[in-house]
């Protein structure tokens, strides 16, 4: 039988919280916490397979810096949500603030609300869901992965991307500086909407896809020119 | 009839705009600044007298222990010296210096520091001591690294180039380099210049206090600073809960700039850790938030010197390169015909061709360096400075070089005199006070 802990958050402080998270990350197979307060930092640095369950909403930082667990958090969540996420899942029922999954490099980040500004901002890997909107900014400077917003994106979407894709199933404000619309295949689509289902999203946008134009990739043509010229 | 020379428009500057009415776009090189600025020969020490009497040279115990970060951390940094090495990426570097740099670090107690990109595993295996740099680029951050780490440094800016992100061009963005970095194979990259997920010192205070999280309180956060806008930045980083603070000046090296940032921003080394043990004094936490200062320290007289001003540690970069033979003809390296200039004139680290195997990717250089004598010189030049700073140490009748002081120093010129808090020699006179 599965071994369950519950934590209540509001008797202890973040500190003794994530210090025994950790430990029980290692034995249990469920951990509750409930009274997270939307209090900053609440489950960090947690590097083992596991399944811990929020009830309640979190502050800035919440679930970032994991590698293996899969965290549910019933509620809303403030910046940086998911912060550099190296494997596993963190769901969201509702909103978060600015920079979610910001520099994740692998892993699945679903978000059953809106998000803030920077969604998927210097992102490396994995998946980001958004079924709402996400503002201004989103995919910033992103290397790798994709993201999927199904309502609106505010403006620079994609600004300064290197590679990956972002498909948004509104409107966006406007491109960022070196990202192009770019065509989207029938299987693609088809391939969104089964991820989309997966997650319990009903929708069928008629997503468009947002990649780099790669024109800033090098400084220019000149640079290899240098050595001979000084 | 020879033309009279001109000072607005020498030699270099001609040179200057001829290069770029070639390239049409500003210049980009490794090293470190050209403006002679005010620096550390500008001080001297004044050694015992018949006021106080001197330890014996070479006997007499001189402690040179270092302790980083107590503040907060439950397991300080604790260093035989105080010079470690400073952040310099594998990428810039080739992993021969990484390792040599990370294995002399060991031999002399001290730490190295990862740089950009991520965590080199034979930099890790060799590093008794590693610090581990949280940049606003994030390459190859990874949580299972840091946990390894011996302290983490965040940065915030570089003082070569404070203000924007790091620089690698594509001849470097190879292989694993390139993987490391999830950055696209050959591109020029231009690091980010700001954090992805937090912008002021509000946001800075969460995000020490996650790295505690992730790292049980145990390693101590210093947050580094391109040495500016000193006084305010000190402060909000010691009051966003930093265990040190690490000033890194104007004339600190990088691996690639543009020209104009290496030579037109930042304020000297003297001048950055003045203002900012004053700025740690005014908010009552110098002595309890480390300082630890960094660009261009070059030997036992300016750590001695740094010390002195107020700093607890020193952070070098270009020094330990040169040790590992940076602008030195060696067996093999051919520097004119392979760079273009003479040994002692390169500041080439950008363009990937370095002769002496230091900050290139190519193999047939990089077989240039051995790890293995590369860290016997590193090492050795490390404690040719540890013994440099004792011997002053002792001179000014001290055993701890911890309790060096500016009391012990005064300026040689004006201009040191005023940035270094300092009586003007053949003075009593600090100039620039009231
Ligand atoms: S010798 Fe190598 S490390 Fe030194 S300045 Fe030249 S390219 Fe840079």
């Amino acid at each position: 039988m599965a071994s369950i802990g519950v934590m209540d958050a509001s008797e202890m402080t973040t500190r003794e919280l994530n210090a025994l998270l950790k430990k029980a990350s290692k034995t249990e197979d469920l951990i509750e916490i409930t009274n997270p307060g939307a209090r900053h930092n609440i489950v960090v640095g947690i590097l083992d397979e596991c399944h811990i369950k929020i009830n309640g909403s979190v502050g800035y930082y919440s679930a970032s810096l994991l590698d293996g667990p899969t965290v549910d958090i019933d509620g809303n969540a403030g910046w940086a949500l998911g912060e550099n996420l190296m494997t596993g899942r963190i769901n969201v029922s509702g909103d978060v603030g600015a920079s979610v999954g910001a520099s994740m490099r692998g892993g699945d980040l679903f978000v059953g609300g809106d998000a803030g500004a920077r969604a998927g901002i210097s992102m490396k890997g994995g998946t980001l869901l958004v079924t709402g909107n996400t503002g201004f900014l989103t995919g910033f400077m992103m290397q790798k992965g994709r993201i999927v917003v199904c309502g609106d994106v505010g403006d620079a979407v994609g600004d300064s991307m290197y590679e990956g894709i972002i498909y948004v199933g509104g409107e966006y404000g406007s491109l960022g500086s070196d990202a192009e619309v770019a065509e989207i295949d029938e299987d693609e689509l088809l391939d969104l909407w089964s991820l989309l289902d997966s997650n319990g999203v009903k929708s069928k946008p008629d997503f468009k896809k947002i990649i780099s134009s790669k024109r800033l990739y090098h400084f220019d043509s000149l640079e290899r020119l240098e050595l001979a010229s000084v | 009839m020879t033309n009279p020379k001109s000072y607005i428009f020498p030699q270099r500057t001609i040179d200057d705009i001829h290069a770029k009415a070639d390239l049409g776009r500003y210049r980009i090189r490794g090293f470190s600044t050209s403006q002679n600025v005010t620096h550390f020969d500008d001080l001297t020490f004044l050694s015992t007298g018949l006021t106080r009497f001197p330890l014996e040279g070479y006997k007499e115990r001189c402690n040179t222990k270092t302790i980083i970060g107590s503040r907060y951390a439950s397991t300080p940094l604790s260093l035989d010296t105080p010079i470690y090495i400073s952040g310099m990426s594998y990428g810039a570097l080739s992993a021969n210096a990484k390792t040599a740099l990370g294995r002399a670090a060991a031999m002399t107690g001290t730490a190295s520091c990862t740089g950009d990109g991520g965590m080199l595993q034979s930099e890790r295996d060799a590093s008794e001591k590693l610090i581990y740099q949280v940049l606003p680029s994030r390459y190859g951050l990874n949580p299972k690294h840091m946990v390894q780490a011996q302290a983490i440094e965040i940065v915030v800016g570089q003082g070569a180039k404070p203000g924007t992100g790091g620089m690698l061009m594509g001849v470097k963005v190879l292989d694993e380099i390139a993987e490391m970095r999830d950055l696209p194979q050959g591109i020029d990259q231009r690091s980010p210049a700001r954090h992805p997920d937090w912008l002021g010192p509000d946001d800075l205070a969460m995000k020490i206090e996650q790295l505690r999280e992730a790292t049980d309180w145990r390693i101590p956060i210093h947050v580094k600073l391109g040495a500016c806008r000193v006084d305010d930045d000190v402060k909000l980083a010691a009051k966003a809960g930093a265990d040190a603070v690490v000033v890194d000046s104007m004339v600190a090296g990088t691996g690639a700039s543009a020209e104009v940032l290496l030579d037109h921003s930042g304020i000297p080394t003297v001048p950055a850790i003045v203002m900012a043990r004053e700025a740690l004094r005014d908010i009552g936490l110098y002595g309890t938030v480390s300082l630890i200062a960094s660009g261009g320290i070059r030997s036992g007289a300016d750590v001695a010197k740094a010390l002195a001003l107020g700093a607890d540690a020193v952070a070098i970069g270009i020094a330990s390169l040169v040790a590992l033979n940076c602008n030195r003809e060696i067996e093999g390296s051919d520097f004119v015909n392979e760079i273009g200039v003479p040994a002692g004139e390169c500041s080439h680290c950008h363009t990937g061709k370095c002769p002496v195997g230091i900050t290139t990717q190519d193999p047939k250089l990089t077989k240039r360096l051995d790890p293995k004598s590369g860290a016997e010189r590193v090492a050795n030049f490390l404690n040719a400075m540890t013994m440099e700073l004792s011997l002053l140490t002792r001179s000014l009748g001290k055993g701890n070089v911890h309790s060096l002081e500016p009391e012990d120093l005064a300026a040689l010129t004006l201009e040191a005199s005023a940035m270094a808090r300092v009586p003007l020699v053949g003075t009593n006179k600090v100039f620039g006070e009231l």
